[in-house]
């Protein structure tokens, strides 16, 4: 098969499970559905990888392909065809995208099995990862863009997915109009390119950008500000990043979902992928670097507060990803993808691994009621013990290079770039730090009740299951939690999935080891060839040296949280009573939430209100209605008697000539 | 064939079937629309791309002393109009014949009058006689609040008539100055065809206050901000299958008029009031838009919403751009393909909480019926324009076009791009989602409902996979219809660009 044909049939393969399980929903029994979703995006997988073999087979000059199925919207100056780019970035996006997801939907096949959405879970969990993977491999903005709004559309149903949870509907459109906001900002970013170059083809844009674009040109820094807009919003950087702790309103495996293989890398991939425009406007690049170094501080001080674990991996994700966007915004762009292969494997594993103890809670999701699941969850704390580890960047586990990799880049371009590198380096120790206060609170100390339970071979079963953000009592109807729920040590599908992220979340990093192999950038390299900034690699010297750093900010780290929450459990409570200003701060999320709220939603509900209750009655109908009514009153008695008794008449009379004069030029035009 | 017959054989079906007997009125009307569907089918197969001019012309004198022809012609323009006419009447006939009516026979003649007249509006390539099909298509509409509306029909009729006729009395007058003034200023005698008014360019003050007449009329139909004072009565008191053609079609005869009469006709004007319309329309989108946010009735969402699409469309042809009026014809199709379901949506979600439209009546409908929770997600998708539906593309090239001309009034446009999402899935989520209101009775959509729907919903998702089919068969006519407005508006003067050039497919 070509590149372009195992490419497509890519996208084909979940889009079937899409529609096979959405028509059959009625109809497949137990856990076929599952299975079929699963299989689906397995075969989308096995295509992904033909097509990094016969991608590699072709010379490293020649590894961009294209192909279109048919034009979509070709008029008016628009060329706009539905198209596929297959170069090796996306191919590398394909491999990343549908390898984690796989895994998800093997783990969800269990995790799920008790909920009456089962077969409608699969269908939205397959349509996710058709719109991701379409995303990736957009030909043309106007494809990207749909890939893009599929994601947001994707998200907000699964989201919501237990829709008779008040707080997940809530958290469901919140995802969904800030994902549109980011929508409107690539519309209008492909605007500002459309203007100068012609054309919405991205090999075309590329091609162009260097003839149109003086160095810094105003509409070129306004055009990456506003594709910036789109990846904030879709990467959930600040400010447009309050929809994503919400979004844990949805399964564990959808946030798994969404925080590892898709959605949120999404913004990562969009500017590596516009890196030509990026680089020829770099001031709007410098802003989306301390944009993202913003997100990755403040996400990480509010994860050190929350008790929700889902949240607290949540803000760890935004912190993350603030670490890519960083990187793909100063020329890192293969250390920033690496990053993003890394944190697919380790944050996959930790969702999974706190969907297990979730299970074990009969889902009490709070930190503040866990404790002690060292024994009784084995497997689990294995798991998340690695994923800790490698999200901490402990060596040698593969968050430990990847990381590593971005700040060595930073330090090395120097500058102001340094400062956003020291900024790297205590992100890093706030990491080691939220994760294993997380870890320690969950696994060490005095097991609670449900662990006790647990190494007594029970699973603890909650009576009447409550939302533990309003305390309403579950609508367990359409299935939240479910009458069963599972854990990975008892459902092998888990505990598969989850095995094969842990190898890759220790291993994954020796496809990227400095002045050892350079996997990952070779790899990557026909994509960014045009690049200057890429070739600005620091020294493997350079590299271990940072490598050293990093290692022993994370060791520290991982001491401190461990005399903090472990040695002297005293000294939290004593340093949150200290300073419980900051902890207030942290604790609502900086005030962001708030903030929104006063600034964009009551204004407009509140003009809204106004012209409902105000505008609508006295200004519309009374002034312009009536004023008009009486004017006509006021006309002749001939109006005033069309309008009331003799409107039949008129009627009448219209009807009667139009049909005759028609019925006369009917006879005689035929 | 002849479009005579396409236009003429609603009514003279809706005359046969009113001797049919009386239970079998209905699924004959129901038959008769999917004819002229069939007939209107014939013509979309014959249709040649590639085309500016008028195919398929019938022209006689109608009233020679006058000049007023009765001249019919399809091009770019008219085209997916008449699809769309044809699909939603057969649409809304066949929701209808599934349920009882007081005297159905008159019932059904008006929807084929109106059809009809629509058609007629449409098809029309003379002023007079566009004018004749624009007053004509009101009155069926009349008769069918007044008599088969429910709540404040007698109110909402009066503002109706009120409005319309006031419109139609500004158009009237514009139309017949339109004809004196062209014959008088180019001493020629007198003749309404459009083409040949298009060769007797009128001064600019006689084009100034004759643009006035006809946005008057048309904005009043449309309805835009501020004239949109018989709206939330009207749409309210109407029965179902009349307002999903009232504002599926309807609405969308006044966009039409704007590009075949108004562009072609009065260029200057149209450059001379350019920011007037597009302010008008960028202030409908806003109010439309914060309107459906909290208006506490799902009819009324979607008749803001329409009020905010129809502004976008406007805001498209006004525009003076060929993207702009691009996006605004592919998006009359699509906002009348989605508005109709909605409202038949409206119609079942009402159903299934005791007969009231409130939404705080609503609530957890979607847990024993997925398939019209589905439906009613597609359709709302649609609505807000989401990328990957037809929608999006018609949003797409009207903001593009806009772009071009106002680059501030395309920006806060994009506001009502966000507050749709809002709105649509606020009505989705009050209605389907959440815990269930104490009325609702949650059951699937029966097979009544899903005759109406699953068409429209088909249409929807096919155009979504491929927008270039209404696209490519629009376009040559329309950029001929923009062209002497945009030349004047300075939108030609680079005609080697890329937004002159027209491109297209190899």
């Amino acid at each position: 098969v070509s590149v372009t044909t195992s490419a497509w049939l890519v996208l084909l393969f979940p889009l079937l499970g899409t529609i096979v399980i959405s028509a059959g929903y009625a109809l497949l029994p137990g856990r076929l559905a599952g299975w079929i979703g699963t299989t689906a995006i397995g075969l989308a997988f096995v295509f992904s990888v033909i097509t990094l073999i016969t991608i590699l087979g072709k010379s490293p000059d020649h590894r961009q392909f294209t192909s279109s199925l048919w034009d979509y919207a070709f008029s008016a100056g628009v060329d706009a065809k539905l198209q596929i780019l297959v170069d090796p970035l996306s191919v590398f996006m394909i491999l990343v995208v549908s390898g984690v997801s796989t895994m998800i939907h093997l783990y969800s096949v269990t995790y799920m099995t008790a909920d009456r959405g089962f077969n409608r879970y699969f269908a939205y969990l397959n349509y996710f990862v058709l719109s991701m993977l379409l995303l990736v491999l957009a030909g043309n903005f106007v494809i990207l863009i749909i890939g893009w709004a599929f994601v947001g559309a994707a998200s907000y149903i699964l989201i919501s997915f237990w829709y008779r949870r008040t707080t997940a509907t809530r958290a469901g459109i919140k995802a969904f109009v800030i994902n549109v906001v980011g929508d409107v900002g690539l519309v209008l970013g492909t605007f500002f390119l459309f203007k100068h170059t012609g054309t919405v083809d991205f090999l075309k844009t590329f091609a162009e950008v260097d003839h149109v674009f003086a160095h810094n040109a105003t509409d070129l820094v306004v055009a990456c500000l506003l594709l910036l807009v789109g990846a904030f919003a879709k990467s959930a950087q600040v400010p447009l990043h309050t929809w994503l702790p919400d979004a844990m309103e949805g399964p564990t495996p959808v946030s798994a979902l969404i925080h590892a293989a898709t959605m949120v890398t999404a913004g990562v991939y969009l500017i590596a992928r516009m890196h030509s425009l990026f680089e020829q406007a770099p001031t709007a690049a410098d802003v989306g670097a301390i944009g993202g170094c913003l997100t990755m501080l403040l996400a990480a001080t509010i994860a050190l507060v929350q008790v929700d674990i889902k949240r607290v991996i949540a803000y760890s994700t935004m912190s993350q990803i603030g670490y890519m966007i960083m990187a793909v915004c100063v020329g890192a762009y293969a250390a920033g993808l690496f990053h993003l292969m890394t944190h697919a494997f380790f944050k996959a594993l930790l969702f999974m691994a706190a969907g297990s103890i979730i299970g074990a809670m009969a889902g009490v999701q709070s930190l503040d009621r866990m404790g002690g699941f060292r024994k009784a969850l084995p497997f689990t704390f294995a798991c998340f013990l690695i994923g800790g580890l490698a999200l901490s960047g402990l060596p040698p586990f593969s968050g430990w290079l990847s990381k590593d990799d971005i700040l060595a880049f930073l330090d090395h371009r120097g500058g102001g770039f340094l400062i956003l590198g020291i900024a790297g380096y205590f992100g890093a120790f706030l990491t080691g730090l939220y994760t294993f206060r997380m870890i320690f609170r969950a696994f060490l100390g005095d097991p609670v009740p449900e662990a006790r339970e647990l190494e007594e071979g029970h699973l603890h079963h909650a009576d009447v299951p409550r939302n533990p953000m309003t305390g309403e009592e579950e609508d367990s109807d359409v299935g939240f939690p479910g009458p069963g729920h599972y854990i990975a040590e008892r459902e092998w599908p888990m505990k598969v999935a989850m095995s094969v992220l842990a190898v890759g979340a220790v291993a994954a990093g020796v496809l990227e080891i400095p002045g050892v192999d350079r996997g990952v950038e070779k790899f990557l390299d026909p994509t960014f060839a045009d690049s200057a900034l890429s070739r600005r690699v620091p020294s493997t010297k350079a590299d271990w040296i940072g490598l050293v750093i990093g290692a022993l900010i994370a060791v520290g780290a991982v001491a401190v949280a461990y005399l903090v929450w472990v040695r002297r459990t005293q000294l939290a409570p004593a340093l949150q009573k200290r300073f419980a200003a900051v902890y207030t701060f942290l604790w609502n999320k900086w005030y962001f939430d708030e903030l929104i709220d006063v600034l964009v939603v009551r204004p407009s509900l509140w003009f809204g209100r106004v012209a409902n209750s105000v505008l609508e009655p006295i200004v519309v109908s009374g002034a312009i209605t009536n004023g008009t009514v009486s004017v006509v009153r006021a006309g002749s008695a001939a109006v005033r008697r069309l309008q009331t008794g003799f409107l039949r008449y008129y009627a009448a009379a219209i009807v009667v000539g139009m049909s005759g004069v028609a019925l006369y030029f009917l006879i005689s035009s035929t | 064939m002849t479009l005579s017959i396409l236009i003429w054989l609603p009514l003279a079906i809706a005359l046969i079937i009113s001797q049919v007997p009386r239970p079998w009125v209905g699924r004959a009307a129901a038959i008769g629309s999917l004819v002229t569907l069939g007939v209107a089918i014939s013509f979309l197969a014959r249709f040649k791309l590639g085309h500016a001019g008028l195919q398929f012309v019938t022209d006689r004198v109608w009233i020679s002393a006058l000049g007023i022809h009765y001249k019919l012609g399809l091009d770019g323009l008219n085209i997916a109009l008449i699809m769309l006419t044809t699909i939603l009447f057969s649409a809304a006939l066949i929701w209808a014949s599934f349920r009882e009516w007081d005297r159905p026979r008159v019932f059904y003649f008006h929807f084929g009058l109106a059809e009809s007249s629509v058609l007629g509006a449409f098809c029309a390539q003379d002023l007079a006689l566009f004018i004749a099909f624009f007053d004509l298509m009101l009155i069926p509409f009349y008769f069918l609040i007044g008599m088969w509306g429910s709540g404040e029909r007698v109110r909402a009729t009066t503002k109706l008539v009120v409005y319309t006729l006031v419109g139609s009395f500004f158009m009237l007058a514009a139309a017949i100055a339109t004809g004196v003034l062209a014959s008088d200023q180019h001493n020629t005698s007198l003749n309404f065809a459009l083409s040949a008014l298009a060769h007797l360019p009128l001064s600019r003050t006689s084009q100034e206050w004759i643009f006035l007449c006809f946005a008057v009329a048309f904005l009043v139909k449309m309805p835009l901000v501020p004239f949109h004072g018989w709206l939330a009565d009207g749409y309210k008191s109407m029965p179902i299958p009349a307002v999903a053609v009232f504002s599926g079609v309807i609405a969308k005869v006044a966009a039409y008029g704007f590009l075949r009469v108004v562009l072609p006709l009065f260029p200057y004007a149209s450059v001379h009031f350019q920011t007037l319309m597009l302010l008008i329309a960028l202030v409908s989108i806003l109010y439309g838009t914060s309107m459906a946010f909290t208006t506490p009735d799902a009819r009324l969402v979607v008749a803001y919403s329409s009020v905010a699409q129809l502004a976008f469309i406007t805001l498209g042809i006004f525009s003076l751009r060929p993207q702009g009026g691009q996006g605004a014809l592919l998006q009359m199709v699509n906002h009348g393909l989605v508005t109709a379901p909605l409202f038949f949506i409206v119609a079942a979600l009402a159903a299934r909480c005791g007969g009231s439209e409130a939404l705080r009546d609503m609530g957890g409908i979607a847990f024993r019926a997925p398939v019209l929770a589905s439906l009613f997600m597609i359709v709302a998708l649609a609505t807000l324009a989401m990328p990957g539906s037809a929608n999006f593309i018609g949003e797409f090239f009207i903001l593009l076009g806009v772009f071009r001309a106002k680059l501030a009034i395309a920006i806060i446009a994009f506001i009502g791009v966000v507050g749709a999402a809002y709105y649509a899935l606020r009505v989705f989520i009050s209605a389907m989602h959440n815990r269930v209101g104490p009325t609702v009775g949650s059951r699937e959509i029966g097979f009544l409902d899903l005759s109406g729907l699953v068409p429209l919903v088909g249409v929807v998702l096919v155009l979504a996979f491929y927008p270039q089919f209404i696209l490519k068969r629009t376009q040559p006519s329309l950029q001929a219809a923009i062209a002497p407005a945009q030349a004047l508006s300075g939108g030609g003067a680079n005609p080697t660009g890329p937004f002159t050039a027209s491109r297209t497919s190899p």
